[in-house]
């Protein structure tokens, strides 16, 4: 009898472990945020995650189930990221997890992720990231990213640099100033060969701390050091605005032209008093609000400024945007491939990896993803075009192929 | 020569906010014995409500800024209140206005988000220096009105009856009490002529660099660093300590770079302070 009822014992935990807990005890489908809410990097995730949500709540939400959005702040703390991670993954039961802004959060973030075994679709940008994915993908393989990476701005710089010359105006010095921060320190990593290579020297690079606001000096030295362009490389810091105004308030005989993420804001100009104009910067991720790439693009922006009153804050909108939908169509597939559990993240995995370059999902860019699990760049996928401020205006200047506006040089540099 | 004179502007610049800041928080404790870690509230508030002001009702920056400035006060005149029950006991009031400080602090988190935000200037545009040295002209007039405010503190601490009875209650509480001084008033003439120096800085400071919620505490940490090198209790003396770090943080930042600036700064505060424990005009208690 009591060797009957340790088999049973024993049968009954077999039954309970082998069970998926998904398998039709579902009710809904839970998407967790996770952002630094209190910047607007932040906060643009989760308003543009929460339109999309609406959008598939409004057409029958995922394979029937409803959507439901649950929210964390990462207080762009890698401990508090790392604990509002496993809230959602464990205590609110996240399906998927997007969001992510820091590089330092990220990698913290990353290993609860492969603990919880919680698929994540993100932004950031160190290649650090998607280095784990490679040196032990077992581990990491839930983690995929959403948005270019650091490497990618460098091409891009030295891609800005090319073209600045062949519009006629000569970059012999650069003066960089950065963020002191993992990001910044591997677009410079990859960028010093590229500029080595167009035999641009490098005057200076300079790093600075979050909230830095005391550029006059540094611009006045870069004029000085004869430099032709500063190359800023600087999100963390949140001071863009005050670089743009103080360098239209010297007038240096120098331009402005890098990885400026407060640039890619549509309010940028207003925030700045004009200041913007004749900015150069890398539109993040190939994400305008005034020439989205794509007609989901088109519409996104303007259902964002319908919804909240203005357009996308930052690029990280259209990064959250299209985790919601990448999620929901790898979804489908898998259930149309009959798996048996198609909310499974080991199953999704295999599903987002078939979005590769040659065969992208058209978001409001062109999704694929190398098999690191990064963003693939390239001209016809998603890179970060070369953009500048122009009279009010954000325009594309190259590449070609979607350029919509010429170089133009500030009045004082004529 | 241009690197000179360009140290000395932007040093001085700096330094003159630094000692708007740091006298305040001096004053306060050389009277009340009372150390106010809510001092950078006023800083951070004064320049949140100007900025507030100018956005949501398209007030003049000399109006909005004048009623930060008050509103610095009123916020000042907050932490007396709450410190007053707890004044005997000095942990107390530590834990009490560096609460106040971190709730003050939440509230602007929440309100206006983490990202620095800029007051309009009072003048805009760049003055040229020297050869190829230019400078924000509001940085240039920051320079004279800060150092007007400090001459004019001094004036009346030195100077008019209310300024001596101040003196008098740092000097000695309970023989103050004896010739008939009200102390209470004192300590709130004090924390308000200290809170609207607070304010001012931060009308200054956001006008030439940026705002955010995390400069609250930050700008305590300086004015505690430099009101102890400059001797605790010490006008003059963190006057002068605010200069110099203004003088040390820029000369740094041009030489070694902006991420060691504030640790250069620490360091020489550190090293003065084992030269000379009691500060640069501090003395033995």
């Amino acid at each position: 009898m009591r060797s009957l009822a340790i088999l049973a014992l024993v049968l009954l935990l077999a039954f309970c472990v082998s069970q998926p807990e998904t398998v039709g005890k579902r009710e809904k489908v839970v998407i967790g945020v996770l952002a630094p809410l209190s910047l607007p990097e932040g906060s643009a995730q989760e308003k543009a995650a929460r339109i999309a949500v609406e959008e598939i709540n409004s057409k029958g939400g995922i394979l029937g189930y409803k959507v439901e959005l649950v929210v964390g702040d990462d207080k762009l703390d890698p401990t508090v990221g790392s604990a509002e991670f496993r809230r959602l993954a464990t205590i609110e039961k996240a399906d998927v997890i997007i969001g992510g802004f820091s590089s330092g959060v990220m990698l913290a973030t990353m290993e609860v992720m492969a603990e919880t075994k919680t698929l994540f679709l993100t932004d950031a940008s160190s290649p650090s990231h998607s280095a784990k994915v490679a040196e032990n993908y077992e581990k990491y393989k839930y983690w995929f990213r959403l948005q270019n990476n650091a490497t990618t701005f460098a091409y891009d710089i030295a891609d800005m640099v090319k073209m600045l010359r062949e519009n006629g105006y000569e970059v012999k010095k650069v003066y960089i100033i950065r963020d002191e921060h993992i990001w910044a320190e591997d677009v410079v990593k990859a960028l010093k060969p590229l500029l080595d290579s167009l035999q641009v020297e490098i005057v200076k690079d300079v790093k600075i701390p979050r909230n830095y606001a005391e550029y006059e000096p540094l611009i006045l030295e870069a004029e000085k050091l004869n430099a032709d362009l500063i190359i800023p490389i600087i999100a963390l810091a949140g001071t863009g605005d005050i670089l743009v105004k103080q360098w239209a308030s010297l007038k240096p005989k120098l331009l402005i032209g890098g990885d400026l993420l407060a640039a890619n804001d549509y309010a940028f100009f207003e925030k700045t008093g004009g200041a913007a104009n004749y900015v150069i910067f890398t539109a993040d991720g190939g994400t305008l609000v005034t020439d989205p790439i794509t007609k989901m693009g088109k519409e996104f922006v303007e259902k964002y400024k319908a919804k909240y009153g203005h357009y996308p804050e930052a690029h990280q909108a259209f990064v959250a945007y299209d985790a919601v939908y990448l999620y929901k169509l790898a979804v489908e597939e898998a259930q149309r491939n009959k798996e048996k559990d198609p909310f499974n993240s080991d199953v999704l995995v295999k599903y987002i990896e078939r979005f590769n370059e040659k065969n992208p999902v058209v978001l409001t860019r062109p999704i694929a993803f190398a098999k690191n699990h990064d963003l693939a760049w390239g001209d016809n996928l998603t890179r970060n075009w070369i953009s500048q401020w122009q009279d009010g205006k954000q325009v594309v200047i190259y590449p070609e192929h979607v350029a919509t506006g010429k170089l133009k040089l500030p009045p004082w540099m004529k | 020569m241009i690197e000179i004179i360009e140290l000395l502007l932007f040093g001085t610049a700096i330094g003159g906010i630094f000692a708007l800041i740091a006298s305040g928080f001096s004053l306060i404790f050389g009277v009340s014995r009372i150390l106010n870690f809510a001092h950078g509230v006023c800083f951070a508030v004064s320049a949140y409500s100007a900025i507030f002001l100018i956005k949501e009702f398209s007030l003049d920056v000399y109006l909005a800024s004048l009623i930060g400035i008050a509103i610095a006060v009123l916020l000042g005149l907050a932490v007396y209140a709450i410190t007053k029950p707890v004044r005997a006991n000095a942990v107390m009031v530590i834990i009490v206005t560096l609460a106040f400080a971190l709730l003050v602090e939440q509230v602007i988190l929440t309100s206006f988000g983490n990202r620095g935000m800029s007051l309009t200037p009072f003048v805009e545009g760049v003055q040229v220096i020297y050869e190829n040295l230019r400078m924000a002209k509001m940085r240039l007039i920051a320079i004279p009105v800060a150092i007007a405010l400090l001459l004019a503190l001094d004036l009346f601490i030195n100077k008019s009856m209310a300024g001596k009875r101040i003196q008098a209650v740092s000097q000695d509480l309970e023989a103050s009490m004896l010739i008939g001084i009200n102390v209470e008033w004192i300590f709130i003439i004090t924390i308000a002529i200290s809170s609207a120096l607070a304010g001012f800085a931060g009308i200054l400071y956001s006008q030439i660099f940026n705002i955010y919620p995390a400069m609250i505490l930050r700008v305590l940490i300086y004015a505690f660093a430099i009101v102890i090198l400059g001797g605790l209790g010490s006008i003059r003396g963190s006057i002068l300590a605010s200069f110099i770090v203004g003088y040390v943080f820029v000369a740094t930042m041009k030489t070694l770079g902006t991420h060691w600036s504030e640790f250069v700064m620490l360091i020489v505060i550190v090293g003065i302070l084992i030269a000379k424990p009691t500060g640069l005009f501090g003395v033995r208690e």
